[in-house]
């Protein structure tokens, strides 16, 4: 516990720092995305967005905006680290390397939390909008992020052995933009689509997030109209899919002497 | 003793879609004992690399095995891992947006090593690498040789027994890879530590390792201690210094040796690697009614060593190499590489 405890605020402590190191990078991204919002719900409401309208948006909106670190943590980072040699010397660490693992997506979900805090109350302050966020909605959010790391895990495993996978993960920053119901309620796609989205990671959490937070409903109420259940089901498969998938590939890496460039 | 590294049947097959499998180490073993600085040279894809990341866990042998004071790099990673400390070839190794100070805390913790014993090693450390005025800037501020310095400050600051550096002077001005190679020498010298190092420049391995193995396609074609693997050649290079020009025709009975002129005299230079040899010659020149001035023994350096080696190994003279540590008496030797 105390070693776990070590690895997740070392991992934090350097996090911060390169976060301060590029911090021109930082900001201007976080004011990018910010941006976009205000402009995407300008248009989509034909230039007059009511309040709720936007309160919606901005809930799936800010769970796209934590898919978007932990997607870029896990590829673009992992393979940077690839080349840097700097995967190689974290995996000569004694300590088991799902503690190591699980400590770096902590932090990575940590320094989010942050700045999509920060995001989020600039965006309320600006545009007005009720985001009465309560504690209720702490289990939900830590369930939706369980599987998003999941989803993240997939494609980190998958850049340890393929390299290339910028693309697939860029490509599944915009998939997830436009049908984990950020922007658009899932129950608007045609049948088929609302299928598959339902299937993606964050999707269901976005629902029950709003009707947590938004409708006020309590956690008894969504488990028993059964969407905290398909969040739970979802998330857990996610989550240890990911996970074995990730390690199946580092062991894959070793083989192929990936874990560092060649 | 248990062995600070021993390497048993150690072979690494790269197997890639649609190209052919790569050989990149074939069957080596090899024990290194503690407190030694231990060499491998080796022309580019001999395998240096790939036998010294399957000993930092980083690569899964095909076959084969490598423990490091006893603890099996696969079934005992933890403990394992606790022996060594590695600068890899060609990489950051540590993180450039960090200070020299934060890399060396970061690595320390990953490391399992924290709080006040930490942060002393991290100073002491810096200061011996004279890196303890700048630790505070980020390590991408720095010299090239600098960087490597940090990189393995990182990976010593656990203090671990031994140090694996691929290539540690590559890319360093000369200043920068004498710093090292002093660095190199104290760490075995005054604390103890086993240190492999890997590296393609022979003047290097000459003057810092105590024993040399020498890889080529994945197989060990000699190891040695230095000394000995410089004395064995130094014993078969000979030069024979005449008085005056020697005629072609007569330079052309000592067969395998080649003239020179230098100062009006002629030098023959060659190798004798049987006894009787030199005598038969200083035969040929008595009846030749040349003027002997001296005989010599050449002083090869490892990079002759190096290439003639190579050169004989391409040509399949060398048994599958054993590894014997040079414990081998000198008659055998010869089988041997
Ligand atoms: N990850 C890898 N995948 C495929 N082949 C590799 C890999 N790493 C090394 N090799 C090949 O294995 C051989 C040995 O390489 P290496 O261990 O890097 O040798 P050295 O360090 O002595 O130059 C080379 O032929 C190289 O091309
Ligand atoms: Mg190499």
């Amino acid at each position: 516990m105390a070693l776990a405890g070590t690895v997740v605020v070392n991992e934090i402590q350097k996090r911060f720092i390169l976060l301060w190191a590029y911090k021109f990078n930082f900001f201007t991204q976080m004011f990018m995305i910010g941006f976009i919002f205000v402009g995407i719900s300008f248009f989509m409401a034909g230039g007059q967005p009511n309040p709720e309208m936007l309160a919606s948006g901005l809930v799936g909106y800010l769970v796209w905006f934590f898919a978007l670190a932990a997607i870029s943590d896990m590829s673009w980072g992992i393979r940077e680290e690839t080349q840097t040699g700097t995967l190689e010397q974290m995996y000569m660490s004694p300590l088991p390397t799902g503690v190591l693992m699980l400590g770096r997506s902590i932090a990575s979900l940590f320094i989010s939390i942050l700045m999509v805090g920060m995001s989020a109350v600039v965006l309320v302050l600006a545009l007005g909008v009720s985001l009465p966020i309560t504690w209720t909605a702490l289990p939900v959010f830590l369930l939706t992020m369980a599987g998003l790391y999941g989803f993240a895990f997939i494609l980190g495993g998958a850049t340890l052995v393929f390299k290339q996978v910028e693309a697939l993960a860029n490509m599944m920053q915009n998939v997830l933009l436009f049908l984990n119901g950020a922007l658009l309620p899932v129950d608007r796609l045609p049948g088929w689509m609302e299928a598959f989205a339902k299937t993606l990671p964050t999707t269901q959490g976005i629902i029950v997030l709003r009707r947590v937070i938004l409708d006020g409903q309590s956690l008894a109420q969504v488990w028993q109209d059964g969407s905290l259940v398909g969040l739970v089901i979802n998330s857990a498969i996610y989550f240890v899919v990911g996970w074995f998938f990730f390690r199946w590939c580092e062991n894959r890496a070793r083989r192929l002497g990936a874990l560092g460039q060649y | 003793m248990t062995a600070a590294i021993e390497i048993d049947g150690l072979s690494k097959v790269y197997t890639k879609r649609k190209s052919p499998p790569v050989i990149a180490v074939d069957d080596l073993s090899l024990s290194i004992p503690a407190g030694q600085i231990f060499g491998f040279l080796g022309s580019n894809g001999a395998g240096k690399t790939t036998t010294i990341k399957m000993a930092c866990g980083l690569v899964l042998p095909t076959g084969g095995s490598v423990r490091l004071h006893g603890f099996d790099v696969q079934r005992q990673r933890g403990q394992a891992m606790r022996q060594i400390g590695a600068v890899l070839e060609g990489t950051r190794n540590v993180y450039w947006r960090l200070t020299a100070w934060q890399n060396l805390l970061y690595f320390g913790r990953i490391k399992g090593v924290t709080g006040q014993p930490l942060k002393e090693r991290a100073e002491r450390l810096l200061r011996e690498l004279e890196l303890w005025e700048r630790r505070n800037d980020p390590v991408r501020d720095f010299s090239r040789g600098m960087q490597q310095k940090v990189a393995i400050a990182c990976a010593l600051v656990a203090d671990p027994p031994i140090v694996l550096l691929d290539e540690p002077t590559l890319g360093l001005d000369v200043k920068a890879g004498r710093t090292v190679k002093r660095w190199v020498e104290q760490l075995a010298r005054n604390e103890g530590k086993t240190v492999v190092l890997t590296t393609h420049q022979m003047d290097l391995a000459e003057s810092l390792c105590d024993q040399v193995a020498i890889m080529s396609q994945g197989k060990l074609i000699a190891n040695r201690p230095t000394g000995e693997l410089l004395g064995l050649f130094r014993q078969e290079g000979y030069e024979l210094r005449f008085r005056g020009k020697i005629e072609e025709s007569v330079a052309a009975r000592f067969e395998g040796f080649s003239p020179r002129e230098e100062n009006g005299h002629t030098i023959l230079s060659g190798t004798i690697s049987e006894h009787g040899r030199l005598y038969r010659l200083l035969e040929i020149a008595e009846i030749q009614g040349l003027e002997l001035l001296g005989v010599a023994q050449a002083d090869p350096n490892l990079e002759e060593i190096f290439v003639e080696l190579l050169d004989r190994a391409g040509k399949g003279e060398h048994s599958p190499a054993h590894p014997m540590n040079g414990r081998l008496p000198h008659a055998t030797i010869r089988e041997v590489i």
